[in-house]
């Protein structure tokens, strides 16, 4: 091979991956996107074993044959206040329908004390979990509060939302999966 | 600059420390470094895994909370003892999504991290090896007819 | 504190806009003067240089002045200045964000616009130093345009704000942040000066070995500062942030790590251009992988494509930055192909086993090096862009991958040094090499008897027994021959740097290999014992003020002097930070982290414990390198008596002959 050959084949080697180089940049977008996605996704919800603050039991398995809800709540996060008020009119609707959905808040990261205080100012009489060491978050994947599951009457999780809830968003997509839910 | 024909600097010195060399690191290289600390293995199994809200730490270097409370969680699993390593690795990632892994999977579009340095590697040594070939090529160049009658004439003129 | 007058974001934004006039018309003057040979418009050089300069000192005192009085007229203020951040901290919170940092980029690079003009002097005759004056002041118009532009930070900012959240705290916890980013920025933005230079004599065509001579301190001198910068990074990281390590190859210190990289590879390749004029493609490509890289490293950590613990806020810079690395590499590329006849050296190398080929695979190893972490680092946006998921690639991969580069690395510091030019004979090396191999037998007898284990740091330190003992044998020669004078100079300099390096690789290899961590539980009258050393809790002491409240608790160390690490929440952001405490010794490092939960009244502490080996050799090394590249930039044994600006290039020209050492 002659120099000037190799010399050319180098440079156009060069060329080639800056150009490459350049489009990766040019496409790469600095918000990555809210994945509500999860590996949890249509498997068998992990198993939760835990006391409530009104010191009851409660396990998931028992839960069984109804729709659950699971929102993993800390009282100083900004959109986890945010979204109380649609909780509390999600919780509302639920209360008078048949086939009604169980809401279950889980503590993240913060004492029981300042849970009961928040729910005792704002509202809110749906049992609360207790989340000992985050087992509970860790088995689910969460990173950042406020998270929102639906469980099925089998088990299974169907739907993770990411982030504060939207108006009628919770609804919407229970409703969703019910009707698919045979 | 004067070397010294020094008999201790012959080659069979030379084979004879490599074989020491040699020794040196055959025992050392499968010496067990010890047990390992509960938190050892904490760390390493850490160092694996990247801390989910912050794009890029591990683990192990990040302090978030969600990095707290999941070297909490590792450290629980390993205490219990019975999860190994990759058990626990794989535990987190079930759980997470497969970005939660530091160490890119060998298999798929991932494994090109792994291939291209190698790839480049030996494209640099091609390169070595050709441009010392040809550099040894020229260095023994021939002189055409043409040219030494060139050098004749030129001689002659003078 | 001062009422906000409204009048810093106009002032700072006309201030900026003199500078951008100052550059662009100091790029115009030097272009014109280069083409017509004007003399006339060539002293205007000088001037705009200064007006610029001046312009953004004023700009960055303005700047100051309104983080110093909390104008809270300006949004930047707003977001990084607190009415309770110390003066010290407060300070430095200019370059503690995006738009902050710009601005101390044009505050450097127009110090080093005008610095350069004044070096010139009288050689702003030569055409080659008015190009390079020109690409000087087009890059300060770049970033000039960035500051007044899409990173102003005297930008008007929400009405009615009168305090703010301060700086990250991660940021008032260590006087090092004084320190860090100025010296940093002295050797990232110092790099311009040499590609000035290169894309100068491409323009100009002369290729001669005169514009690198000349250039010669500049760049050790920008290279120097980066060095220094990089490792109080590295300090920084071991002293604040609380892991206990010291590189975590996030995003940000690769890029600063990337342009040190090349850096070096040239460093050392230009020797070979100097003595025997080879090598000068490979040169120019490093010294323009160099600049790019700044900006490429710069591009990735500010657009926010990348997240990372410095992570500065997003913002719609990365357009320009991108639009302008492209430009680099676009421009510098077809240069470097259009004079490519004339880059054609007039020798070879003779054989692999020379100096000439020692610097070779030199280069060649650290462009791998430089690939390596490049691709790690923008791996996640190409797996982003062709299959559109988020992956990470963190520590493991890039430990796993530069360690063989390193053991290849001090296996070439070992055996260049003593490689004569040319060719070397095998009898030429057995003797030189004599000494420093024992060194390394030595080395590595010594470690296996005190129970080191593990194939790759015991390599690392066999290997960097043997280069040390390579780089003392010259000094030493050197110090025999000339006295005093064997110390200082390129190559005995660069020795001494040699021997820094060697003390980090090997610090490096320990500490990732050898380090030990327990969690102990502590509680007051009991003591727990780890790795040989005891742990005493004495009690908690709490430390509360306007900004933060600080948990620590203190714990003798073996009985003797006690070290305090901490927890501190800062009030306003709700943020804990938690502040190691380090027993630094010759030998290991004992480092303390305060767990949580804390429970400061009950008598009990869970702390962490790491035994660190040779972090200590860590920061000596760095000293060494800094000492070596002050030492390297004396002069040598004999000074050049040839012009410092280039020739046209004949063919076959050696000119600028340097006997440096042996």
């Amino acid at each position: 091979m002659s120099q000037r050959r190799g010399a050319r084949m180098i440079a156009m080697a060069t060329l080639v991956v800056m150009v490459g180089l350049l489009l990766v940049l040019v496409n790469a977008s600095p918000n990555p996107s809210e994945n509500a996605d999860s590996p949890l996704l249509g498997q068998p919800a992990p198993a939760i074993e835990t006391t409530t603050l009104d010191n009851k039991q409660f396990n998931l398995a028992r839960r069984k044959g109804s729709w659950v809800v699971l929102n993993f709540f800390n009282s100083t996060c900004v959109p986890c206040r945010n979204e109380h008020p649609l909780l509390l009119e999600f919780a509302a609707t639920e209360a008078l329908a048949t086939d009604k959905a169980e809401l279950y808040t889980v503590i993240n990261d913060d004492s029981d004390e300042a849970v009961a205080a928040y729910f005792q100012t704002f509202g809110g009489d749906w049992p609360k979990l207790r989340d000992q060491n985050g087992s509970i978050a860790i088995s689910f994947g969460i990173a950042k509060v406020p998270e929102t599951w639906i469980i099925d009457p089998n088990g299974y999780v169907r739907l993770r939302i990411a982030g504060q809830l939207s108006d009628g968003l919770l609804e919407e997509q229970l409703s969703a999966l019910r009707s698919s839910f045979g | 600059m004067m070397i010294t024909k020094s008999k201790v600097k012959q080659p069979t010195v030379w084979v004879v420390m490599l074989i020491i060399v040699g020794l040196l690191l055959a025992v050392g290289a499968s010496r067990d470094g010890g047990p390992r600390t509960q938190q050892e293995r904490v760390d390493a199994i850490s160092k694996r895994l990247a801390c989910p809200t912050c794009q890029g730490e591990s683990v192990y270097v990040s302090r978030a909370s969600a990095s707290v409370s999941l070297r909490e969680e590792i450290a629980r699993q390993v205490g219990s003892g019975t999860r190994s390593d990759d058990q626990i690795v794989a535990y987190v990632e079930q759980r997470f999504g497969g970005q939660v892994l530091l160490v890119p999977r060998s298999s798929g579009l991932d494994a090109l991290v792994w291939a291209l340095p190698v790839a480049a590697l030996i494209c640099a040594l091609v390169g070595l090896i050709s441009a010392f070939r040809r550099w040894k090529v020229s260095a023994t160049a021939e002189i055409s007819d043409a040219e030494r009658e060139l050098v004749q004439k030129a001689l002659d003129d003078f | 504190m001062l009422a906000s007058n409204g009048v810093s974001g106009p002032l700072g934004r006309a201030l900026l806009l003199v500078g951008i006039v100052g550059a662009v018309f100091g790029a115009l003057a030097a272009i014109s003067s280069a083409r017509s040979q004007d003399q006339k418009i060539v002293r205007l050089i000088p001037r705009f240089a200064l007006l610029s300069f001046v312009a953004a000192v004023s700009a960055f005192a303005t700047m100051e002045y309104a983080m110093i009085t909390r104008d809270f007229s300006l949004e930047y203020v707003q977001k990084v200045g607190s009415t309770s951040t110390p003066p010290l901290y407060n300070f430095a919170a200019v370059w503690s964000a995006l738009e902050g940092s710009i601005l101390l980029w044009v505050l450097v690079l127009s110090g080093y616009t005008l610095a350069i003009v004044f070096w010139l002097g009288k050689r702003l005759d030569d055409l080659l130093s008015r190009w390079a004056m020109a690409v000087m002041f087009i890059v300060e118009a770049f970033f000039f345009l960035l500051s007044f532009g899409p990173a102003s930070p005297f930008k008007a900012g929400a009405a009615g704000v009168f305090d703010g959240p301060g700086p990250n705290p991660l940021l008032q916890n260590h006087v090092l942040v004084m320190f860090h980013p100025p010296l940093l920025y002295l050797g990232y933005v110092g790099m311009t000066v040499p590609f000035a230079f290169a894309i100068a004599a491409l323009v100009t065509g002369r290729l001669g070995e005169g514009w690198l001579l000349a250039t010669r301190r500049w760049t050790l001198f920008a290279w120097g500062f980066l060095t220094v910068g990089i490792v109080l990074g590295g300090w920084w990281s071991y002293e604040v942030l609380g892991w206990s390590g010291v590189w975590a190859w996030d995003p940000v210190e690769n890029a600063s790590l990337l342009p040190w990289i090349t850096a070096t590879a040239y460093i050392h390749s230009v020797l070979v251009q100097e003595r025997r004029g080879m090598l000068r493609v490979w040169n120019l490509s490093l010294l323009v992988s160099t600049f790019s890289l700044t900006i490429l490293g710069t591009f990735l950590t500010r657009s926010g494509v990348l997240n990372s613990v410095h992570s500065f806020s997003e913002s719609n810079i990365g357009p320009w930055l991108l639009t302008f690395f492209a430009i680099v590499v676009i421009v510098s590329i077809g240069l470097i192909g259009w004079r490519g006849d004339r880059l054609r050296s007039p020798g070879s190398i003779d054989s692999a086993f020379s100096r000439e080929g020692a610097f070779l695979a030199n280069n060649v190893l650290f462009s791998l090096f430089a690939f390596v972490v490049l691709l790690g680092t923008v791996f996640p946006l190409i797996v982003e862009a062709l299959q559109d998921r988020n992956i990470v690639v963190g520590a493991p991969f890039f430990d796993r991958m530069t360690m063989p580069i390193g053991i290849a690395l001090l296996t070439v510091m070992a055996i260049a040094p003593v490689l004569p030019w040319r060719k070397a004979s095998g009898e030429l090396l057995r003797d030189r090499l004599f000494w420093p191999a024992w060194c390394g037998i030595g080395t590595l007898a010594v470690c296996v008897a005190i129970g080191a284990s593990g194939l790759a740091p015991l390599l690392a330190f066999g290997l960097g027994g043997f280069a040390i003992g390579s780089a003392l044998r010259q000094v030493i020669l050197a110090t025999r021959r000339q006295g005093w004078r064997g110390l200082v100079g390129r190559t005995n300099g660069g020795m001494i740097v040699h021997v820094g390096v060697i003390l980090i690789a090997v610090s490096l290899a320990a500490s990732n290999s050898y380090t030990r961590s327990q969690e102990l539980d502590l509680a007051v009258g009991t003591a727990a014992n780890f790795g040989g050393h005891t742990f005493e809790l004495v009690k908690y002491v709490e430390q509360i003020d306007a900004r933060r409240s600080a948990v620590s608790a203190l714990i003798k160390i073996d009985g003797g002097q006690a070290y305090a690490p901490a927890i501190t929440k800062y009030t306003n952001l709700g943020i804990n930070v938690g502040t190691p405490s380090v027993k630094t010794g010759i030998f290991e490092d004992l480092y303390l982290t305060l767990e949580p939960p804390v429970l400061k009244d009950s008598g009990k502490a869970r702390i962490k414990v790491f035994i660190k080996p040779l972090v200590l050799w860590l920061w000596i090394g760095g000293g060494l390198m800094a000492m070596g590249t002050v030492l390297a930039a004396f002069p040598g044994r004999r000074r050049r008596p040839t012009a410092p600006t280039s020739a046209m290039l004949p063919v076959g020209d050696n000119d600028n002959e340097e006997a440096v050492g042996v």
